[in-house]
């Protein structure tokens, strides 16, 4: 082996060791230390970190799609649906894989040269059949649609977001006849209907996007926002494995975890009375010509639950983004034809209506109750044993305060000369309040105004909510402040959400618990389980029962007698207030005309009140500069305003509550009574029957026996009402024609109507003896025909200007 | 030609056709059928999305196991061929091996043969085939480096006579001494092949090379001192480089947290990653991986490993590790058994490559050491690298044949 011709250089030994030592160190080092660290590293990524990596591999290659869960419905105290979801179908374009479905390769030759044109025209031709069909099938503006298909970076521009099932089945027909798959698609998402459209609006709310919510819709204002939560329930999701393409695996798994759908909500508010509220609100604006709007509350005063709120102008949940009021509508109209459509000015103005529409005035913005708000420091001084029922109180026309010019005036020049208490509230002296209030003292209206909850909110659970505006502590209490306390007494200088006012006024009138109001009662599950039901919150206990009983008796009162008659109505108990509310923060707008608030806080039945509602009607417009009454001729005041159109609302409610009727003497008289039968009767029998029925008879024709009777059997009509016996051959008229009533007086209609063969109903200030009293609206129009015996509702009201504003 | 009878035969042919190693054979087989049947699995996803787009698999799934499948049964019969040669030939062939090497390195550079991808020129193209020709680079510098080595002790002919007179000679003589004029010659051709491999921008081969020549050095005897004095030149320069280029740097950083720049080189090493962890012990099963769908780039390339520990979990994992290891241990039992020097220093070479290229592939691909594209023996996709493996297998097994057998007792 060894070439032996040469010495070796060292010695062969020496080298063999080294040669196998060396190679038997590579051996270890190769064949085993390097393996080391590499199981090192796979133990710590596989064994030990294993469960992050897992992880992250799950979640690339899962893709989880959400699925929307079904949104609760919102129902009435009665189980109206107010809101309601359905399922509707977004349509998507995806302009990248229509682009990407026309492949360069098949229109290449064999030695790949693209045939341009060829694939041009391949790619427009597929662009044509989507556009062309969905502009046939939607009316989709063509041209927009053509910029949006050939957006071919953008793989999800959203055509639609709610086609209804109808549409949508026209859209899968389209789609899977083109073979369009790729390049369009349906997904089904959800859109909230709201049967009752914009009754209620300012309660249920609305739904949109917010900048967190993306493409879902959530709840933005009312209970919608307020009860998101309960009302949204869980997105289900579906995950199936995808690659790293995020594309569908062919023989992937696929999971499911199921959408927990939302609660549904069952309101304290009851459709037909917040209808009947809104109606009057609306009926108010238009009779007397109202300015700035109208809003208006009608609770339970025993639980504080909320049975209609509404501020008027409102909007209509289903389409929220338009103005719904005409009027707003055409002020908008008006700055956009002169400044153009598109300009700031028409944009800040239809802005400034659309914010208007949707603000619930009843718990965002705070007023001057005025002198609604006297029967606070009425009952202040009743419970603080400051003042009685028997007090009297002077009014010489105005007041006049140390150090102050100027005198308050009362609003009757004049005075109201010597008068008791309950006198003094019904003529809403402004005199006799502040003197009251400076009986009871600052610090002792200060206690009171934080027990009524006044400077607070009322935590209700509806978002928005503003507090009142007062003084600051120091200074109301301080020896400055006495006009500030005299003009607070009749609810002036400061200011209250509504909600605050009705809520304070509840605990006056409800036996001294002041509640929290509420509009939320139960919410429920999809199997009616009940998960949460509102149990009455009283807040505290402000004013004593006995105190409360004797408001209820002076505020039955003022209607009864006094400035609050407009809002009487027979055989229903109303007791209440009215107010008339300067808006001084207002003089320096354009057309400021000594405006004025009109309100009338009304409850019934007055000895255990079961609704307590609150009207206010914002700036009635007046004739003319300085005139005291509207283009109508009715004077501008909560007592001749408000008051009726809140003593018709209340018996309506009282009606539709089914609350029994109650008459005093005087009214049993006028009482709705059966009418009994007495065809084939002898006529002096019959006239004995119907007398004792409590109704006086005249007769037609001549004969013995009676034949026909007007009103037949059963029909109810008031008391004291003139039927008709009809005698021998003579039968009744089949149709007779509604007289005109206007201008008239009880009595002169009562005949009027009777005369033709119909009755009266009258509803009102029914006073036959007062003068002033004539008609203000009949049910049944001046010249239909109509069947002889029918009833024909007749309201009153008093002519009288029933002043009640300060100064 | 008809076979010589035995007796015919001089001793070094009888020695020739000796029996060859029937442990170190199986490893190799074994390596290279489990190889195959992962690169299946590999690149099955892979394939059927067409997605390399330098090459056309019709959406064919099979369609780089079938190529791979080609090239296995060629270098295993390139295998054979090659043990049944006399590797005495080697010593002779190394200066053709190494000369052929760095011409088809030089034709890299020569527009219509030589093929780039991205900056990086390391392909040519004969034919149907393309291929590295610094693959064939390390075997040639590793069979230089034996054949030379091997005569280091004997047949260099007589220690030269330095003149003693003149200072150049006394200078010459001390460097001889220390045994840094014999190490010339190697240097040259290491800085030769080097140079050329760094004009590739083939970070990852100069590192093999590097590491299988300095095994033979190491084997051959060369003095300790100059291994301590490479190992500070080398470390001092990746020091540099890492510290003072910003192109190392984003790759250690990215090394360190490949989440810090997932555009830029952090996509692959972290889905590595995320396939090596997600495997956990027992792997989610031969042909289950998730991650080759389209997540790990490269997965049937350098990648291959992650999707192997994804399927097979530690447990497969380590099976495959320990085969390796079992060949790099059998490999330097041949080389302690080796008839002579020259059978000794090619097989330390020869497996040395394998064990540092094994190494270096887990490494990276696991995150031991900074990611750089080093393929994994019998594992990954490429026909002539699977094939030039094998037949260095050959060579191993060429050695073999000339182990003397025990003698009986």
């Amino acid at each position: 082996m060894q070439n032996a011709d040469h010495k070796p250089r060292r010695a062969e030994g020496k080298n063999n060791r080294s040669l196998f030592r060396r190679t038997i160190f590579l051996m270890a080092v190769l064949g085993i230390g390097i393996f080391l660290p590499l199981i090192g590293q796979l133990y710590k990524l596989q064994i030990v970190e294993h469960s992050q990596w897992e992880e992250r591999a799950a979640n690339q290659q899962t893709k989880s799609v959400s699925v929307a869960a079904s949104r609760g419905a919102i129902y009435d105290r009665e189980g109206r649906t107010l809101a309601m979801s359905a399922t509707v179908y977004k349509l998507i374009l995806n302009p990248m894989t229509i682009y990407s479905s026309v492949s360069k390769d098949d229109y290449k030759d064999e030695d790949g040269k693209l045939d341009e044109a060829a694939y041009e025209k391949a790619l427009y031709d597929l662009r044509k059949t989507i556009v062309d069909g969905i502009v046939d099938l939607f009316g989709y503006d063509e041209e927009r649609l053509w910029t949006r298909i050939e957006r071919i970076s953008s793989g999800y521009e959203v055509l639609y977001y709610e086609l209804e099932e109808e549409d949508a089945e026209k859209a899968r027909e389209f789609i899977s006849k083109n073979k369009l798959s790729v390049g369009l698609q349906l997904t089904p998402s959800s859109k909230r209907y709201y049967p009752y459209s914009s009754i209620g609006s300012h309660v249920l709310g609305y739904m949109g996007q917010t900048e967190t919510s993306g493409e879902n819709k959530v709840g933005k204002s009312g209970v919608e926002l307020g009860y998101e939560d309960a009302l949204s329930g869980e997105l289900g999701r579906v995950v199936t494995s995808v690659n790293g393409r995020s594309q569908d695996m062919i023989s992937g798994y696929e999971m499911y975890f199921d959408a927990q759908n939302g609660y549904n909500v069952y309101l304290t508010i009851d459709e037909r009375i917040q209808a009947m509220l809104e109606q009057t609100l609306a009926e108010g604006i238009e009779t007397y010509d109202v300015q700035a709007g109208a809003f208006g509350l009608a609770i339970d005063p025993q639980t504080g639950a909320v049975l209609a709120m509404a501020s008027s102008p409102d909007f209509d949940p289903n389409n929220w983004g338009t103005i719904l009021s005409e009027e707003l509508q055409a002020q908008v109209d008006e700055v956009a034809a002169e400044y153009g459509d598109d300009s700031q000015e028409a944009n800040d103005a239809w802005k400034e209506a659309w914010n208007k529409q949707m603000r619930n005035r009843t718990l965002d913005e705070t007023y001057e109750p005025g002198s609604v708000f006297k029967p606070i420091t009425v009952a202040i001084g009743l419970e603080e044993g400051i003042i009685s029922l028997d007090s009297t109180y002077y009014c010489g026309g105005s007041k006049k305060f140390p150090g102050v010019n100027d005198p308050i005036n009362c609003h009757k020049k004049g005075g109201h000369g010597e008068q008791d208490l309950t006198k003094a509230v019904g003529n809403s002296c402004n005199v006799a309040l502040m003197d009251i209030a400076e009986q009871i003292g600052a610090e002792t209206t200060w206690k009171y105004w934080n027990d009524f909850g006044l400077r607070e909110k009322t935590g209700i659970d509806l978002s928005g909510e503003e507090k009142g505006i007062f003084w600051t502590e120091d200074h109301f209490k301080s020896i400055n402040a006495s006009l500030e306390l005299a003009t607070s007494s009749f609810g002036q200088r400061f200011k209250v959400t509504p909600l605050e006012m009705i809520t304070a006024f509840a605990a006056v009138i409800n036996g001294g618990h002041l509640f929290q109001p509420y509009v939320v009662q139960t919410i429920s599950d999809g199997d009616n389980n009940t998960v949460f039901y509102h149990e009455v919150q009283e807040v505290r206990q402000v004013i004593s029962e006995s105190t409360s009983e004797k408001m209820r008796g002076i505020l039955e009162s003022v209607v009864a007698n006094d400035s609050g008659h407009n809002a009487y109505q027979i055989g229903y108990r109303i007791g209440g207030k009215t107010g008339t509310s300067e808006l001084l923060d207002r003089k320096n707008e354009p057309g400021y005309n000594n405006d004025v608030m009109c309100s009338f806080m009304g409850f019934a039945p007055a000895d255990d009140p079961q609704v307590l509602v609150l009207l206010v009607y914002d700036t009635p417009k007046r004739s003319g500069p300085g005139s005291s009454s509207t283009a109508g001729g009715t004077y501008i005041s909560g007592g001749n305003i408000a008051a009726p159109m809140a003593g018709a609302l209340i018996a309506d409610i009282l009606d539709y509550m089914g609350i029994e009727k109650q008459y005093s003497g005087d009214e049993l008289a006028g009482a709705d009574t059966l009418m009994p039968y007495v065809v084939g009767n002898e006529l002096t029998v019959a006239k004995t029957i119907i007398q004792n029925s409590g109704f006086e008879c005249r007769t037609i024709g001549t004969g013995n026996t009676v034949t026909h009777q007007v009103p037949s059997a059963g029909v109810s009509i008031p008391g004291g009402s003139n039927v008709i016996l009809y005698l021998g051959d003579e039968v009744p008229n089949a149709q007779v024609e509604t007289p005109d009533l206007s201008g008239m007086s009880p009595t002169a209609a009562k005949s009027k109507l009777e005369e033709t063969g119909l009755f009266m109903r009258a509803t009102g200030v029914v006073d036959y003896t007062d003068p002033t009293v004539v008609m203000a609206a009949q049910s049944v129009g001046a010249g239909t025909m109509v069947s002889p015996g029918t009833v024909v509702e007749v309201r009153f009201v008093s002519s009288v200007a029933y002043g009640d504003l300060n100064g | 030609m008809a076979r010589k009878a035995k007796r015919d035969l001089t001793i070094e042919q009888q020695l020739a056709r000796g029996p060859i190693d029937l442990p170190f054979l199986a490893l190799v087989m074994l390596l290279t059928a489990v190889g195959l049947i992962m690169l299946l699995s590999a690149s099955y996803a892979s394939a059927m999305y067409n997605l390399d787009p330098a090459v056309n698999t019709k959406g064919d799934p099979l369609y780089y196991f079938k190529r791979q499948f080609g090239f296995a049964i060629l270098g295993v019969v390139a295998m054979f061929v090659i043990s049944k040669i006399d590797y005495q030939h080697f010593r002779w062939m190394s200066v053709f091996v190494l000369g052929a090497s760095i011409v088809l390195m030089a034709l890299v550079f020569v527009p219509g043969i030589g093929r780039a991808v991205g900056d990086a020129r390391r392909w040519i193209k004969l034919g149907p085939i393309t291929f590295q020709p610094s693959e064939i680079a390390k075997i040639g510098v590793i069979m230089f480096f034996a054949a030379r080595l091997s005569k280091r002790n004997s047949q260099l002919g007589p220690p030269k006579k330095w003149s003693k007179r003149t200072f150049t000679g006394r200078m010459a003589a001390r460097l001889d001494r220390v045994g840094l004029l014999e190490l010339i010659p190697y240097g040259m051709v290491l800085v030769v092949v080097l140079g050329i491999i760094a004009l590739q921008k083939h970070m990852s081969c100069m590192i093999l090379v590097t590491a299988a020549a300095a095994s033979v050095l190491l084997v051959a005897g060369v003095s300790l001192g100059w291994f301590v004095a490479g190992g500070v030149v080398i470390g001092a320069a990746l020091w540099f480089i890492i510290t003072q280029t910003d192109y190392m740097k984003a790759r250690i950083d990215i090394w360190q947290n490949p989440l810090s720049d997932l555009q830029h080189g952090g996509y692959q090493p972290w889905q590595g990653r995320i396939a090596i962890g997600s495997g956990g012990l027992l792997g989610v099963g031969l042909g289950n991986s998730r991650q080759k769908y389209l997540f790990l780039p490269e997965e049937h390339n350098d990648y291959i490993f992650p999707i192997v520990c994804e399927e097979l979990g530690m447990v497969g994992a380590c099976v495959i590790m320990a085969l390796f290891a079992l060949l790099i241990i059998r490999g330097f039992w041949l080389a302690l058994h080796a008839r002579d020097r020259f059978g000794t220093l090619l097989v330390v070479g020869i497996t040395s490559l394998t064990a540092f290229q094994t190494f270096f592939n887990i490494a990276v691909v696991t995150g031991v050491v900074p990611p750089t594209g080093i393929s994994l023996p019998f594992f990954s996709y490429g026909g002539t690298a699977l094939a030039i493996q094998l037949a260095e297998m050959g060579m191993v097994l060429s050695v073999s044949r000339q182990i003397a057998a025990p003698k009986a007792e």
